[in-house]
């Protein structure tokens, strides 16, 4: 499905390094065209998140604003050099998730504003050129997986599922999961390194 | 320095938020206390975030973009500032922890649970059956030997421990499934406290600990 801005281009043709272009100068310039680049671009997309998630489709639309909220409130705050565009707003709209269904463990993870301002330092900041191709890339590794390593991968991702409940809906022993989630990781890993683009 | 991380498949977890109270506090403390593995998590997070970026999409309602603005408009916005009048805990205590604990390890109410053992169970609820404890062993005892159902987690706070496994000092973590049976020992003169956390009952090995395992609730 491909949505159409107001002008008529396609969105999908926005990078990462576009959309973080857009959320920096969101942050800078608090501009409703912008917002709703941004809006038209990830709003589709988070929908599905929480949709996929097991929230019904009233939830998931909350939940989606709930995010822009976010993403409007604290777009001074993010940093183009320390996270991506998705990467950050992954991290709100997870939050957000938890909190929604796990009341009790939210404070638990880290604010997502906790590596990002305090404590991130050079080793943690992955190189530039990488990280802003690496969308595109994680699009091309993904179907190269063995079935059984991108299933699990993308239950962890969509279904907020432990390891024990992943391993209940397969019908497969805990030690197996762990194990292609360990092994899908390693390969996506090398994969993403060895993508030509 | 740390010798032992955490696994890839915690990392990922993690990341993806669907580790139960317990093991999210264990990570959130081994963070704060490991730039390699704040490294591994920040690179979990970009390849969720490029996950997000390629998945599919889903029209969202029309006028959600016009209700929107309208509620952003009258919203606050925050700068960098607001997030630094947090107070600071206790030097070696994770603020992570801190939080749960709101003291450092002075206060804790330590419960006797064995010879050379002390717990204190962690005032955290978890929709998963899983428990949190904070564990005190003192030098010159040994842990009974026990195996696991699930699977625990130990991080070390203070002090250091050994086992089969290896040796394992402030900032190591320890991830043990059912097939490992293993016998801690505070290996200092100093007491070592670590984080533990099981998402099932620890199994000990022998009618003698069986016998009392109700009574430590371990």
């Amino acid at each position: 499905m491909q949505l159409q801005n107001n002008d008529g281009e396609s969105e999908n043709i926005l990078t990462s390094a576009d959309l973080s272009a857009l959320l920096q100068s969101l942050g800078r310039e608090r501009s409703r065209e912008i917002f709703r680049q941004l809006f038209e671009f990830f709003a589709p997309r988070l929908k599905t998140y929480f949709l996929k998630g097991g929230a019904t489709s009233e939830l998931s639309e909350e939940l989606v604003q709930e995010t822009f909220v976010i993403v409007w409130r604290k777009a001074e705050m993010f940093d183009s050099r320390k996270a991506s565009a998705s990467t950050w707003i992954y991290t709100i709209a997870r939050n957000l998730r938890i909190d929604r269904f796990r009341k009790e463990r939210r404070y638990l993870y880290k604010d997502d504003q906790f590596f990002a301002n305090e404590l991130v330092g050079e080793e943690t900041q992955l190189d530039d050129h990488y990280q802003s191709q690496l969308s595109e890339r994680v699009k091309k590794a993904l179907p190269l997986l063995p079935a059984e390593q991108s299933t699990i991968i993308k239950l962890a991702f969509y279904e907020d599922a432990s390891h024990s409940k992943i391993a209940q809906y397969l019908e497969l022993p805990l030690g197996t999961v762990k194990s292609r989630m360990r092994l899908a990781l390693a390969r996506l890993r090398k994969l993403l390194e060895g993508v030509d683009l | 320095m740390i010798n032992h991380h955490l696994s890839d498949e915690i990392v990922w977890a993690y990341a993806t938020g669907s580790l139960p109270a317990g093991h999210a506090l264990l990570v959130s403390c081994h963070l704060e206390l490991c730039q390699g593995c704040k490294a591994r998590l920040a690179e979990a997070e970009v390849l969720a975030g490029a996950m997000l970026q390629t998945s599919e999409q889903q029209k969202p309602s029309d006028d959600m973009f016009d209700l929107l603005m309208a509620r952003v408009e009258n919203e606050p916005t925050l700068s960098a500032g607001a997030y630094l009048a947090e107070p600071k805990p206790e030097k070696g205590v994770p603020s992570a922890l801190w939080d749960v604990l709101g003291h450092g390890y002075n206060g804790i109410k330590w419960k006797m649970v064995g010879p050379g053992i002390r717990q204190f169970i962690l005032p955290i609820k978890s929709s998963e059956g899983e428990s949190a404890r904070l564990l005190k062993l003192s030098p010159g005892f040994v842990t009974p030997e026990h195996s696991h159902h699930g699977s625990e987690m130990t991080l070390v706070l203070q002090g250091s421990f050994s086992d089969e496994t290896g040796r394992y000092k402030i900032g190591d973590v320890q991830e043990a499934d059912e097939h490992v049976h293993h016998q801690p020992i505070a290996d200092t003169e100093e007491d070592c406290i670590c984080l533990a956390v099981t998402d099932a009952p620890l199994d000990f090995k022998g009618f003698f600990p069986k016998l009392l395992q109700p009574l430590f609730g371990i």
